[in-house]
């Protein structure tokens, strides 16, 4: 076994993870706690991050049995309120659905759902594809994928509101949605340059242009920025690759040894990827470039072994959750990355969990446990580099030979 | 401000949390009464001054609350233009001008928050209409270099700079941009941020400079200084990633240009910088400065290596295959990597060969 693919040394915490997770839940819904707090207005998110980490350490019946997801729950105590019930997951996800616009707000007050954002649209919709409930009679897939199309711009680009911020992010999520609704439309390259005209009427976004602004954000170092012109960011080379690979237009990424090499360089010498250059090390990163360099087929261009002892050194012993850095206090969006992380170097699959079961894996693209984008029938695009094989995880999409 | 009194005539709006929230969310009760009377006076859309004074302190227990943010500017641009008619000649511009002091107040000396950056770059829309938009600019970029130097990769600062460069368009702020990336790698060279504003200010400043003309690329004689500006930052310091990258950035762009068809009379010119740019950095990597540890430097030979790739000739690449071999025992943490290129370069010494 040469050092590169090495096992990490040092535990796992599987069931301390499990438990910090769960008991997150309770945390939040308390008043006076400082989880509840300050993630408040990105509740949503954080439900979704919470319910996707711990669906890759446990089966779809636990995960409901755990976090209440599609049936109401006996929440835990803090001594305070005794016998609370926790409504299900779901029905909270759609009293955040604003009817008005067809999005999902971050948080809802009563019946009172926040304004609607890009970011929390697709956020409540991974957590009704986690738990099988994208069929749910309550989910208006024609409003949704209307209130997407509304935020596309004239340059293709998407805002994540109705007041403009415009960010490569929003294109990913954009495709992401539509995807998740089964109603993307794909740009068709081999015809005419334009967005595929799957019946008379005009499609729902235009993915070409999309695809077009996604390209205008390349910059000179191979990466990616948010805006054209801006600085390359290891996050939103995430998104623009996944765009990329949603709208099967990975073949417009000419040199992607440029960009897999600023993605490589990312590495420091502890192991941990970091953001931008000479910025520290943070497990998020395990996530934005893993996710990347798997779609485009050069997970082996950084050393996973140094990576995963990276991440575990990260793990909090004693509550569970991983952080952002050793030593630093754990939250759940680094211990979903985290563990998103080990997943993609297939560090979890060498673990193996409690039962000897493997572990449930992270698709890369959509960000969702890979037997749920199965069942979704979802199919972005993977290169395969040099001939190599392409990984398991990552034959359920289709694959480009470049 | 005493709400209740000031807004005795409004009925105030309260959130209607239902039984057993999911997710239950508890403020202060300063909190609640501001935010059921902002619900109230949007809901009338009531764009008066005490409606304005009111998202004055709901937005300073929440910043980020972009409704307030876009009610606030609704109410501001209701109250700068007094009629319906003519409205850009009678915009009161202090009123304006001290609101984006409010919104640099609220950020402090650094924000990271979009909405404040918004709000500036909506304000800033309205007073570029004016004659004085090279100044408002001006300041606009003082105010942006305060937030840099505190935080000099601050992303939304930089795409702030890059906004209001872009919008006013005039070949002095072009000029200066490239000046301003310069003062500010030299404070710090390791800051990538600043080198990709010197990209931005030199690729876009020369597309504005050429009335649009867009060739995607620097001219020959712009590329050559640029070049030469990357060669020097790496000098100074070799383990710096971003000069590396800047001058690969540079000189591949030529490189695609000269392989078109349009471009094929600068090849030979193309081709005399790439192995100059090689014999200046072979030379680095034959004697290093003083100030650095002797020895392998990874980012160097990186590079090299790329550039000996593209030059192509067979010395070329029996010295990148070689030096690759030595990166798999320098660069340890790429080291399945380097492996991967030797056998590229293998291949392409094959080529050569035949």
């Amino acid at each position: 076994m040469t050092s590169e693919t090495a096992a990490p040394v040092g535990p796992f915490y599987d069931a301390l993870h499990a438990n910090y997770i769960v008991t997150l839940g309770d945390k939040l819904d308390s008043p006076t706690s400082y989880e509840g707090a300050v993630t408040e207005h990105l509740r949503v998110s954080g439900v979704y991050w919470s319910l996707a980490a711990l669906a890759l350490l446990r089966t779809e019946g636990e995960v409901d049995d755990l976090m209440g997801l599609t049936k109401p729950i006996q929440a835990a105590t803090d001594g305070t309120d005794e016998n609370k019930i926790r409504s299900a997951i779901v029905d909270w996800v759609f009293q955040c659905y604003d009817a008005r616009v067809g999005g999902f707000g971050g948080n809802c007050s009563g019946e009172n759902p926040h304004d609607a954002h890009l970011l929390y649209t697709l956020s409540a919709l991974q957590v009704l594809a986690i738990s099988n409930s994208l069929d749910d009679e309550r989910l208006d897939k024609d409003a949704i994928a209307n209130y997407v199309s509304s935020l596309q711009n004239e340059d293709g680009s998407f805002s994540g509101d109705e007041w403009g911020e415009i960010d490569t992010r929003f294109t990913y999520i954009a495709f992401s949605c539509l995807a998740l609704l089964g109603k993307l439309p794909l740009p068709d390259w081999n015809n005419s340059n334009s967005t595929q005209v799957v019946s008379e009427e005009k499609p729902i976004i235009d993915t070409y242009k999309a695809v077009k602004y996604i390209m205008s954000c390349r910059n000179f170092d191979g990466g990616f920025g948010c805006v054209p012109g801006a600085e390359s960011h290891a996050g939103q080379v995430f998104t623009c690759v996944g765009a990329l690979s949603i709208a099967q237009s990975l073949h417009l990424l000419e040199d992607a040894d440029l960009l897999s090499w600023w993605l490589a360089e990312r590495q420091c010498d502890s192991g941990g990827l970091n953001g931008r250059p000479e910025k520290q090390a943070d497990v998020c990163y395990s996530w934005w470039i893993l996710s990347a360099l798997s779609i485009l087929g050069r997970v082996d261009w950084i050393n996973t072994g140094k990576l995963g002892q990276f991440i575990l050194n990260c793990q909090d012993d004693e509550d569970g959750g991983i952080a952002d850095r050793p030593m630093d206090m754990p939250d759940v969006y680094h211990t979903f990355f985290g563990l998103c992380g080990l997943s993609l170097i297939g560090q979890l699959e060498k673990i193996g969990n409690k039962e000897g079961q493997n572990y449930r894996q992270i698709d890369p693209v959509f960000a969702l446990p890979t037997d749920v984008v199965s069942r979704l029938g979802l199919k972005a695009q993977v290169i395969r580099n040099g001939g190599v094989d392409v990984e398991k995880r990552l034959q359920l999409h289709s694959i480009l030979d470049i | 401000m005493n709400i209740p009194d000031v807004f005795s005539d409004i009925d105030p709006i309260s959130q209607s949390d239902g039984p057993e929230p999911a997710c239950a969310i508890t403020y202060t009760p300063e909190f609640v009464e501001a935010h059921d009377y902002l619900r109230a006076v949007l809901k009338a859309d009531e764009r008066s001054e005490r409606a304005f004074a009111l998202t004055t302190i709901c937005l300073k227990f929440n910043p980020a609350n972009y409704t307030c943010w876009h009610f606030r500017r609704r109410c501001l641009v209701s109250l700068c233009t007094p009629t319906d008619s003519d409205a850009r000649a009678t915009v009161d511009v202090e009123r304006i001008d001290t609101d984006l002091e409010f919104a640099d107040k609220l950020g402090g000396t650094n924000p990271k928050n979009y909405q404040l950056w918004y709000h500036r770059r909506a304000l800033l829309e309205i007073r570029f209409k004016g004659d004085e938009r090279i100044q408002v600019a001006q300041k606009e970029l003082g105010y942006v270099d305060k937030i840099l130097g505190d935080d000099n990769k601050n992303y939304h600062a930089w795409s702030h700079r890059q906004w209001i460069i872009r919008t006013i368009n005039q070949p002095q702020l072009w000029s200066a941009e490239i000046e301003y990336s310069h003062s500010k790698i030299l404070l710090d060279p390791r800051n990538n941020s600043a080198w990709n504003q010197r990209w931005f200010a030199t690729h876009e400043g020369e597309i504005a400079a050429n009335s649009g003309m867009k060739l995607g690329k620097l001219s020959f004689e712009k590329a050559e200084e640029e070049a030469n500006y990357a060669v020097c930052g790496a000098q100074v310091d070799p383990f710096n990633e971003s000069p590396w990258r800047y001058l690969i950035g540079v000189l591949m762009e030529q490189c695609r240009w000269v392989q078109r068809e349009e471009g094929a009379d600068d090849k030979d010119k193309v081709n005399g910088l790439l192995r100059d740019c090689v014999a200046k950095i072979k030379d680095m990597n034959d004697s290093p400065t003083e100030d650095y540890p002797a020895g392998p430097c990874v980012s160097l030979m990186s590079a090299l290596v790329d550039l000996l790739e593209t030059v192509g000739d067979k010395t070329s690449l029996e010295e990148a295959k070689n030096m690759m071999g030595e990166l798999v025992v320098e660069d340890p943490v790429r080291r399945k990597y380097w492996h991967k290129r030797q056998s590229t370069v293998l291949v392409l010494l094959g080529k050569v060969s035949e």
